[in-house]
């Protein structure tokens, strides 16, 4: 055989070694590249302790697109040509040979040998005859192919300990039936509701949660519709709250209901709609209804045909009440307790959004909107983003539609507490006051009566020489409509501190606006 | 020509590289390193510059090795006022005996097979680069005529790195001109001991005239004939590409401290030294471990260091040391 051809063998024999090596190892390779995410993900699940991680459909489709593009990878190194030439570098460099069968194999790959170079062939073909391909390529496989045996058992080992961990592959369907759980629980709450309408947008806002193929931003719509649903519910049951109050102090008026006055102040509602009914049923009597009958009363606006709302309809059955005297009318008795019980209905669907809204927040579902201020930045000019207002015109530059008019109606520092409240002036509140144009006051002696304080000496007898107190109290006149006021304002204040798209107090633009549209009329002024 | 004759041919250059050495140790003691390569440009045609400190033997090396070789051995002492003709040689009038006058040229001390060019930086620069030019052309030029140096010819510079004052360090360029730079170490204890003793006695060793000029001539055919594969000649590439800071191979080391790299000529001092490296290894080829075993000498004065190597006093043998553990062999 000729030196070529034995140098040729030796070197084809290494090839062939290398490349089933080579390919075992690849493959060993991208297993231990898998078996130790498998391995990384059952630890992180068993870290977070939260069951399953959720993996979703995109991150299922982006693992297995990785695991297809390992597996093209492991399979393209696999499967790549080893030369004759890295042969005989790799027989090189494991035998100690100094670079013989690489100049070798190069000296008869050119054309023209000296004579130098053949017989560095000579020697390097000696050399190769002694050679034994196994010892420079063993037969034994490659450590990586352990490395691959030793991940498995600790994989086995981890699913064995935590065997809830290795069905990871459902983490994302897990998830999403977690969530679809959590609404369908949510929408149990609101069955057996009364009818409302806003409980029907919710129901529809919850169901759209719970539904799978579901897209993002159908949720977050979804989110907002429950969320809107959810405020306006708890506004009409403020507004039906309102005029339970105004209702109480309508019966109060009357001695006959005063029982059922302080129940329903109390807050027992049930028990309120219990005396009514029975009230009711007593009125039922003919001599009752005869002389009911005979009592003029104006309708109602339910009885026209208008509706304006529980808190109207219940301050238009506490007029009912409180503008007769000592006999009720039967059907205001019932529109009383129609009313009330459409109060109470309104509390109870309040009570069940609240609790719904409750969960929503606890399943981190956004319920509220959001603003960049704080409640106090609107009442302290410390606190407002732009403290320094103008000394003339109380206009301040307006930073994100904040604005602050705390001096609009201000305290003179000359301590005139009968001026307080009168004055109107700059919004620093640190210039002279212009007069308030605002609406007429009443007469004084229609807001007000005089009264007398009966004294008791000790044995709880009355004393007829002590001095009676006489004072000025309230008269019933202007307590009507300081609370019909009150309960106004404070059945207004939820919607006007609403806030708009832009994140702007609807109250705070409308008090802008008002303030420039009035500037230039009061300087005509 | 057969493998046999091959075979006989690199018994002989080895033995006959071997005696040389063998006799040199004689009088030189240890710089075992330093006698191959002094005898490695001799048969590479190339040219040494050997640097050490004063008594280390530098001057008794090359005049041994002339003592060795059948060579004609000249020496010239560099002071700053030697002149170009001082080494060239210079055009004088003669008259013969009928009394008519002309002139002839006086050949200088480089018209010689071994010159010994001592302290070649005390001479100003135009005087070395009249020897320079003599060795990069292997001829002299002197009154519109050029003359032939005999071959072998081969320069050896010494020069003292310590003594900088009065001194003109050679250029980039013509440090270029040299086939290895030859640092001679200080020796140890045991060497010194042999100095003392070969030194201060009655008689000093002599040594023998082994090599003939003509021997010398076919063993440099023969270190030229030995083939290198294109990965070994590659790896070479790869290194001197590596000591320029601009190329994409650069060592890290070079591109913070190298200023200019090494020229094509110092591959060509790697293939060649390798190439004797490898006859004297028994081996008709060259290995990349021949081409390591011959970078320091052959590379380290082809490379410009730049000013932070000088502050943080890196030399280039630690650059080189460095490119050498880094450039990977070739694996195919």
């Amino acid at each position: 055989m000729k030196d070529r051809e034995v140098i040729l063998s030796v070197l084809r024999s290494i090839e062939r070694r290398l490349w089933l090596h080579r390919a075992l190892h690849e493959i060993a390779y991208g297993a231990c590249v898998v078996l130790f995410s498998l391995i990384a993900f059952q630890f992180v699940g068993v870290a977070l302790s939260s069951g399953v991680p959720a993996v979703g459909t995109g991150a299922r489709t982006a693992i297995a697109t990785a695991m297809v593009m390992l597996g093209v990878y492991v399979a393209w190194r696999a499967l790549r040509h080893v030369t004759l030439a890295q042969a005989a570098g790799e027989a090189d460099v494991r035998a100690r040979l100094k670079d013989e069968l690489k100049s070798a194999y190069c000296f008869f790959s050119t054309p023209e040998q000296s004579p130098f170079a053949q017989l560095q062939i000579a020697r390097a073909a000696a050399t190769a005859r002694h050679l034994d391909p196994g010892t420079i390529v063993p037969g034994r496989p490659p450590r990586s192919l352990y490395a691959v045996a030793g991940l498995g058992a600790v994989l086995m080992l981890v699913m064995w300990i935590a065997p809830r961990q290795s069905h990871s592959w459902d983490g994302a369907d897990l998830s999403a039936v977690a969530a679809a759980r959590e609404t369908r629980d949510l929408r149990a709450l609101l069955e057996g509701a009364p009818l409302d309408p806003e409980l029907e947008k919710l129901d529809g806002a919850l169901e759209e949660l719970q539904r799978a193929d579901a897209t993002t931003e159908e949720k977050a719509r979804a989110a907002t519709r429950a969320r809107d649903a959810i405020e306006q519910a708890n506004m009409e049951a403020t507004a039906a709250r309102e005029g339970l109050v105004r209702l109480a102090e309508a019966m109060r008026a009357n001695p006959r209901f005063e029982k059922a006055a302080e129940a329903l102040r109390a807050g027992r509602n049930e028990e309120t709609l219990a005396l009514l009914r029975q009230m009711s049923a007593e009125a039922g009597d003919p001599d009752v209804r005869a002389a009911a009958k005979d009592e003029p009363r104006p309708l109602s606006d339910i009885e026209k045909g208008l509706d304006g709302g529980i808190e109207e309809r219940l301050a238009e059955a506490g007029r009912d009440l409180s503008s007769i005297n000592a006999k009720v009318n039967q059907d205001a008795m019932d529109r009383v307790v129609s009313a009330l019980q459409e109060a109470n209905q309104q509390l109870e669907v309040q009570s069940r959004v609240t609790e719904v809204k409750r969960r929503m927040q606890d399943a981190m579902i956004p319920t509220s909107q959001r603003s960049a201020l704080t409640a106090s930045q609107f009442d302290s000019s410390d606190n407002a983003p732009n403290a320094t207002a103008s000394p003339d015109t109380g206009n301040a530059d307006i930073r994100g539609g904040t604005m602050f008019r705390q001096g609009a109606v201000t305290r003179r520092n000359d301590d005139d507490k009968a001026r307080d409240g009168n004055m109107s002036g700059s919004a620093a509140g640190n210039s002279e006051a212009l007069a308030l144009e605002g609406a007429a006051t009443q007469r004084l002696d229609a807001q007000l009566k005089l009264e007398a304080v009966q004294r008791r000496d000790d044995a709880g007898n009355d004393d007829e020489k002590a001095d009676q107190g006489w004072f000025y109290s309230a008269s019933q006149e202007q307590k009507s409509l300081l609370g019909f006021e009150d309960v106004r304002a404070r059945s207004n204040f939820d919607r006007e501190n609403a806030m708009s798209f832009e994140s702007v107090p609807i109250r705070q633009k409308r008090a802008v606006k008002e303030y420039f549209l009035n500037l230039h009329e009061s300087e005509k002024k | 020509m057969n493998t046999a004759v091959v075979d006989r041919q690199i018994q002989a250059f080895r033995e006959q590289f071997q005696l040389v050495r063998d006799e040199i140790s004689l009088v030189i003691v240890g710089n075992d390193e330093i006698i191959s390569g002094v005898m490695t440009c001799l048969l590479v045609r190339g040219h040494v510059l050997l640097e050490g400190i004063p008594g280390v033997g530098k001057t008794k090396l090359v005049q041994t090795m002339a003592d060795v070789l059948h060579l004609k051995f000249s020496r010239i002492q560099f002071t700053p006022d030697l002149m170009p003709g001082d080494i060239i040689g210079t055009n004088i009038v003669r008259e013969d005996e009928s009394g008519r006058k002309a002139f002839e040229f006086q050949h200088g001390p480089i018209f010689a097979n071994m010159v010994l060019a001592d302290e070649i930086n005390r001479a100003t620069p135009k005087t070395q680069s009249a020897l320079l030019e003599a060795m990069q052309e292997n001829s002299v030029s002197a009154a519109g005529r050029t003359h032939a140096l005999d071959q072998p010819f081969f320069v050896l510079a010494t020069q003292n790195p310590i003594e900088m004052e009065g001194t003109y360090p050679l250029p980039e360029a013509q440090m270029d001109r040299f086939f290895y730079k030859l640092k001679l170490d200080f020796p140890n204890v045991e060497q010194l001991h042999l100095i003392v003793d070969r030194t201060t006695g009655q008689k000093e060793p002599a040594v023998r005239r082994v090599l003939r000029q003509g021997e010398i001539l076919e063993m440099r055919e023969t270190a030229r004939a030995i083939p290198v594969a294109r990965p070994v000649q590659e790896y070479a590439i790869r290194v001197t590409l590596a000591t320029h800071p601009e190329s994409p191979q650069a060592h890290e080391m070079s591109r913070k401290y190298v200023r200019f790299g090494s020229s094509p000529r110092g591959t060509q001092a790697l293939i060649l030294g390798a190439k004797v490296h490898a006859l004297m290894n028994d081996r008709v080829y060259v290995s990349c471990e021949d081409v390591r075993a011959v970078a320091l000498p052959a590379l380290r004065h082809r490379i410009l260091l730049n000013f932070e190597a000088e502050a943080a006093r890196i030399d280039t043998d630690t650059i080189l040391a460095k490119i050498l553990e880094w450039v990977p062999e070739p694996k195919e």
